[in-house]
Order: C-alpha cells, then structure tokens, then sequence
C-alpha cells in the first residue's frame, strides 16, 4: 500500500521524455490549476514574448483576490493586464471578484477527494481539507504547468495526523491549527505530506475547521495537508453539488508513513501564536493582555462564515471600543452574501466592525487595514511575521474569530472565556 | 565548478516576508530589488548594498512564507551567486532552481557557519562547502535540478524561453 498522497500523484503521472535519468522526479499533470492575479501577474509577460497559449485553459480557476478593488495606480494596472489575460487565454473570467482563490477552490465542483490541484500560492493547501492533494508552486512553475502542462515533483513522505479528543467549548479549528504549529514549528514539517484524519468523538472536526488546519499546513512547512474523506466531506460535497464525490482511497498501513502525530484537543484552550512566529502558540489568557488597536476577521485561514458566526456569538450584542479598529473581511463574495442574508453582517456592523468586500485584503500588506509602527493587531489569517501588515514596528497576534472578537471587546489580548 | 564569494549570513527561519516584504511586489524591476532584505532583522538597512558575487549561507527552513516568486528573483537582482543553506522552505527552494539559481543544502552549517564577508567556496564537484579551516558536506541535488540549472532555469528546460 501506499499514502493517499502517493496514490493521488501516482494517478496523475503522465509520460514526460525530458525527465532526467535517475531522478526521483515524476511529471504529474494536475485537474485544476489554481491562480490569482498577484502571482498570474508574473508570468503574463513571459507567455506572451513565449508567443504560447495556456495548453488547457478549462483546468484554470483564475480569480481576482489580492489587488481588488486595487489601492493603487500600480495594482489597477497589474490588475487590469490580469483580466485582459484571462480573457485572450480563453480561460473563464467566472472567478474574477468572486473571493479568495482558496476559498473559490473549495466552493468549486472540480475539488474532490482524490483531485491533483496545483496552485500558484502557498495556501493552496487548503483545498487538501477535501482529501485533495494541494500543493503550492512558485510562478515559474506554473508557467509550465500552464503551458506545458506538466509539473515535476516528487512522492512525499507523509505524517499521519490524527486529531483525538473532545474539544471544550471556545476551542475552534484555528486552535486545532495552532496546536498543530505548535507542534511542528515552522519547519518541522517541511517536504512531507500530512494526512490528517479526524478522530475526535461523533468527528467534531467541521468542513471549515479543516480548511484551517489544512491552510496552515504549509506555514509548518508541510508540501501539502489532505484530511481524509469521511462522512463530514461526503456531507460537504453532497451539499455543494447535489451529488456524493465517488473516490475512495485504499487505505495505508502504518509502515507507509514516516512518523505519527497525535494532536488531543481534550486538554486544549483558546490559543494565539505571538508576533514573529504562527509557530510561537501560548495559552491565549496566558499571552500577556497587550492593548491592542486593530482587530482582522478574515482571510482564506480566518474569513469563513463559521468565523463570523463564532465572532458574533463572542460579540453577543455588546460593541467594541471606539478606539479599536474591527475589520470583517469575508473569504468570497458567497459568505458575504450569506452573511448579509442571515444578519451577521449587520449584527457585525453594530458591534463595531467595518466589513469590507471579499479580498486577501489587511492579511498580506496590501490594503483595508494596515498597520502602523507600534501598533498591535489580533487577527484570524495565517501569517503574522515581521512586517506581514505594514510597518516592521507592528506586532500582530493570530487566534481564531472567537479570540478575536473577545480581543477586540477588551481592547487587549483576551481569551473568549473572560467575556463568556 | 567552483564558486566562490563572501557570504552574506542568515539564521534561522528567515521567512520571505523578512526577505522581500509584499509591498515590494511589483512588475518593476527596480522596486523589487528596492526591497531586497528590508524586514530582516539587523539587515534592513543593508539591501541597497552592492551583492554582486556574493553567496547566502543560510539556517534552517530559509524562505518560509509565501510562493510570490520575486521573493526569490530579487536574490538574483541582487547579484547573488548561490545560496547554501541548513534546509530551505520547499517552495522558495524550487523558486530558487527554477530562475536558474544554485541553491543546496548543507546540514553542517547548522554547527558552523562563516562570519558575514567571509570568502566562502561552494564546490560542486566535491560537493562540498569551503570557508576558512571547514569543508561541510553539501547534500547532492537530484538530477532532475541539475538538468534545470544546466538549462538555465526551468523555462529554458522547458523550451519556454531561451536560456
């Protein structure tokens, strides 16, 4: 037997005469080939002085996320070369300011269990929380994938994760996630697959607990995370398209992974990870309570409508300092809907947040909620480096939407327990 | 082949955010090589600095973050002959190969790294990393990645662009 990894790359190799000999390389050519404008932007210019064409325009799932609306003259620019390309390219312009790439991705009838997804950003491994194998790629390699039409990579090892335990309440996937960062470190899961099963009593995990998780996997290192499919994705997919996903994976021995990883969340409380590191997790009523100034609920880690439903049930009715500033981005265009059809966005909007439309937005720098030199943040997204927001001189804490909101109530580091 | 420069030094965990912040991003040429090491602590003020011949020596995990490729293409705007590292973040390290840019690993560096400036030899026929009294073992590429670096970059491998 082997990792559902290695059967879902062994599925996908094809046939490729410039191998070089020897190598342990195998050409794969994935389903779907995931892009954005920021990263596509890159490589624009060299397919056209190439005189190429994208060999499959149909596997593309090109959106339009980072510089949308743009801030800058620059942006608009890149942004409006973007879409021109798109179109002459003959891909569907359907994803275009519809959302986040890796939200779009997993909103998409193409991500099933078993699909080969490569995509041109390092969160791409989100969509692995579906059984997929999702693997992030440089702009060059995409440049060859997307007219060549093959990848070159290599069978990872994998860890077999196995999330245990019954979680209390408060404790969200993000938390899930933080343990998991905390346990790896930020390389400690470099080059190697994580298939992560839920083990929990009745499967605790959700659908949006796993994109978590799996959206971290990388920024542990991890070459990509694929949460085995069970009842919960079946559900999933069911909902999304009417119809069950058909593929099932012959299931691995012990002896095909590298090493086992247990993650009990019975022991778990609320969790941030300090600035300068996601992989520096403490207990959030033990992170010391820095005032804050800004708040982000958002992100293809954080942004999901489970977030804003957790942050509003934190919230319950009471609005935030006047002096902290509450920003609500929503994942893509269809949570923001769906928000703004159930309540949340409104109820958002009294407890003090400005929610703003679907976009990768405060989380990488770009624009709707930067930070300043000294100033604090507690947000939901995935990175929090130095410089990640803005200014060098910022620090920004990561924790989930119910650690935030209950942060953004107190105006300081809080866990959501204080405000319960 | 032999290369050698003065080693521009990194520790551990030096993510592409430190190593190019994203407001850097850019079609331009000029400003992305503007941003070249302005969050990496100690050294913000030290990316204007002339790189030309110089080689990275690296900890662990160098590169974490994010897949935007001028991340990596700033190394060789700078100037940057090759980088020897620890271990690299995996996608940064196939960014790396893929524009052409030796970039290989060597564990040992873990225990002993060379002082910032010091003349440093990356020797690839021994596979080994040279400074001062120390040769470090350098951990071979697959062939595959010495087919792209022959090439020139992954597009020229690919008959995408001329090398």
């Amino acid at each position: 037997m082997t990792t559902r990894t290695a059967q879902v790359l062994t599925a996908h190799a094809v046939a490729e005469s410039r191998l070089a000999p020897g190598s342990v390389y195998m050409a794969v050519a994935p389903d779907v080939i995931l892009g954005h404008d920021a990263t596509i932007a890159l490589l624009i210019g060299r397919v056209r002085k190439a005189g190429l064409r994208i060999a499959h325009p149909e596997r593309c799932l090109f959106a339009a996320d980072h510089f949308v609306p743009a801030a800058t003259e620059e942006r608009a620019s890149i942004l409006h070369d973007y879409v021109r390309f798109v179109e002459e390219q003959g891909v569907s312009t359907a994803a275009l300011y519809q959302g986040i790439s890796h939200q779009l991705m997993v909103e998409d009838r193409r991500c099933v269990p078993g699909a080969l997804i490569a995509g041109a950003d390092s969160h791409t491994t989100m969509a692995g929380a579906l059984g997929t194998v999702a693997i992030g790629f440089g702009s060059t390699d995409i440049l060859g994938v997307l007219v060549r039409g093959v990848l070159f990579v290599r069978i990872p090892e994998a860890v077999h994760v196995r999330v245990v335990g019954r979680r209390g309440p408060h404790v969200s996937g993000k938390d899930v996630a933080l343990l998991m960062m905390r346990h790896f470190g930020e390389g400690g899961a470099t080059y190697r697959a994580l298939e992560i099963e839920d083990q929990t009593p009745s499967r605790s995990l959700t659908m949006a607990d796993r994109m978590t998780l799996a959206n971290m996997a990388v920024d542990c290192g991890a070459k990509n995370a694929l949460v085995v499919p069970d009842e919960v994705t079946a559900a999933y997919v069911t909902a999304r398209d009417g119809a069950p996903a058909p593929f099932a994976f012959a299931p691995p021995v012990a002896s095909d992974y590298h090493s086992v990883v247990e993650l009990d969340l019975s022991h778990v409380t609320p969790l941030v990870a300090r600035p300068g590191s996601p992989a520096d997790v403490a207990p959030a009523s033990d992170a010391g309570g820095e005032r804050i100034d800004q708040v982000v609920i958002g992100s293809c880690c954080g942004g999901r409508l489970e977030d804003l439903h957790e942050a509003l049930a934190v919230l319950a009715g009471r609005r935030v300092p006047d002096r902290v500033r509450f920003v609500v981005t929503p994942a893509s265009r269809q949570v923001y809907e769906a928000a703004l059809a159930d309540g949340t966005a409104l109820a958002l909007s009294r407890a003090g947040a400005m929610v703003t439309v679907p976009s990768c937005g405060a989380c990488g720098g770009i624009d709707k909620g930067l930070l300043g030199a000294g100033e604090v943040c507690v947000s939901t997204s995935n990175r929090n480096f130095r410089g990640r927001m803005g200014s060098i001189e910022a620090r920004i804490y990561l924790a989930s939407a119910a650690t935030a909101a209950a942060s953004a109530l107190l105006g300081r580091v809080a866990d959501p327990r204080e405000v319960a | 082949m032999n290369l050698t420069g003065p080693a521009l030094v990194f520790g551990d965990e030096i993510n592409t955010d430190e190593l190019h912040p994203s407001r850097f991003y850019s079609l331009d040429d000029v400003r992305v090589r503007s941003g070249f090491l302005r969050a990496v602590e100690g050294k913000e003020d030290q990316g204007q600095r002339p790189f030309e011949g110089a080689i990275v020596v690296a900890g662990r995990t160098f590169g974490i973050g994010s897949s935007r490729e001028t991340g990596a293409r700033v190394f060789r705007l700078a100037g940057i002959r090759a980088l020897v590292a620890v271990s690299f973040a995996r996608i940064f390290h196939r960014n790396l190969l893929n524009l052409g840019l030796l970039a290989v690993t060597a564990p040992g560096l873990a225990t002993v790294k060379p002082a910032d400036g010091e003349l440093v030899t990356v020797d690839l026929a021994a596979n080994l990393v040279r400074f001062g009294p120390h040769a470090l073992p350098i951990e071979p590429l697959d062939p595959h990645w010495r087919a792209v670096l022959d090439a020139g970059g992954l597009a020229a491998y690919l008959g995408i662009e001329e090398r």
